[in-house]
């Protein structure tokens, strides 16, 4: 009888970093929102709405690419006992880039209320 | 078994041994703590010119461009802070120190004791 499959790491830090993904996308709907909120005034509904949805879109691709990411995590773990096998950090650069660019856009907004 | 290909990206996985697993995990957390950590303060940044509380106008425009400056750097930060440890890791170097831990916190504060100051003189 095959012996049932193992965790890996009883520490379970897949499922960790998955929940680490979750939260960084639950962050991004809340400021999204918050600053679509807030910008509303200046910007007008439309703005609103986009800022938010574009938020709340980009933090259900997270949701996803991270549930993605952990199935080649523990398959690499499974299959190799390593990394050598799971994603690449593709998505981590994304995201990165993503937040860098909302930066920059909150601080044209700002630039632009305070010197008009 | 199958080779591994190269994953993205090539400078750091192009070299070196894999680390432990649970490493590279903690790392990948890391780098998303970063990340909310920046939203934060970018949604700080935004709330204090939106909302405009009760402080001295050209010390809550100070603190709120702080507060943007530091939330669009830190994306920046957590990405080559991932990219070194993971390398540091994969070479089996210690991880480099957090140079902009210290300086972002000192910056928190200032922007912390602006808002202060502009209160009191609001």
């Amino acid at each position: 009888m095959t012996p049932p499959p193992t965790v890996f790491d009883p520490g379970l830090q897949p499922e960790r970093t998955v929940l680490a993904w979750r939260r960084t996308a639950l962050s991004l709907v809340v400021a999204s929102t918050l600053s679509a909120r807030l910008m509303a005034p200046a910007l007008g509904a439309e703005a609103v709405a986009m800022v938010s949805g574009a938020g709340l879109g980009l933090a259900l691709v997270l949701v996803v690419a991270a549930a993605r990411r952990r199935r080649g995590i523990e398959a690499s773990l499974r299959e190799h006992g390593d990394l050598s096998h799971a994603p690449g950090a593709a998505t981590l650069a994304v995201t990165a880039a993503t937040c860098f660019a909302s930066g920059m856009a909150a601080l044209v907004f700002v630039l632009g209320r305070t010197l008009t | 078994m199958s080779p591994a290909r190269l994953r993205f990206p090539r400078h750091v996985y192009g070299e070196g041994h894999e680390p432990d697993p649970r490493f590279s995990l903690a790392n990948e957390r890391t780098f998303l703590a970063w990340v909310r950590t920046g939203l934060a303060l970018l949604a700080a940044g935004v709330a204090l010119e939106a909302l405009e509380p009760p402080v001295q106008p050209g010390f809550r425009l100070a603190a709120s461009m702080l507060f943007l400056v530091l939330g669009t750097v830190t994306p920046l930060q957590a990405w080559r802070g991932w990219a070194q440890d993971e390398r540091a890791m994969r070479q089996q170097r210690p991880l480099p120190s957090p140079l902009l831990a210290a300086p972002m916190a000192a910056a928190c504060a200032v922007a912390g004791l602006l808002l202060l100051v502009g209160l009191l003189l609001a």
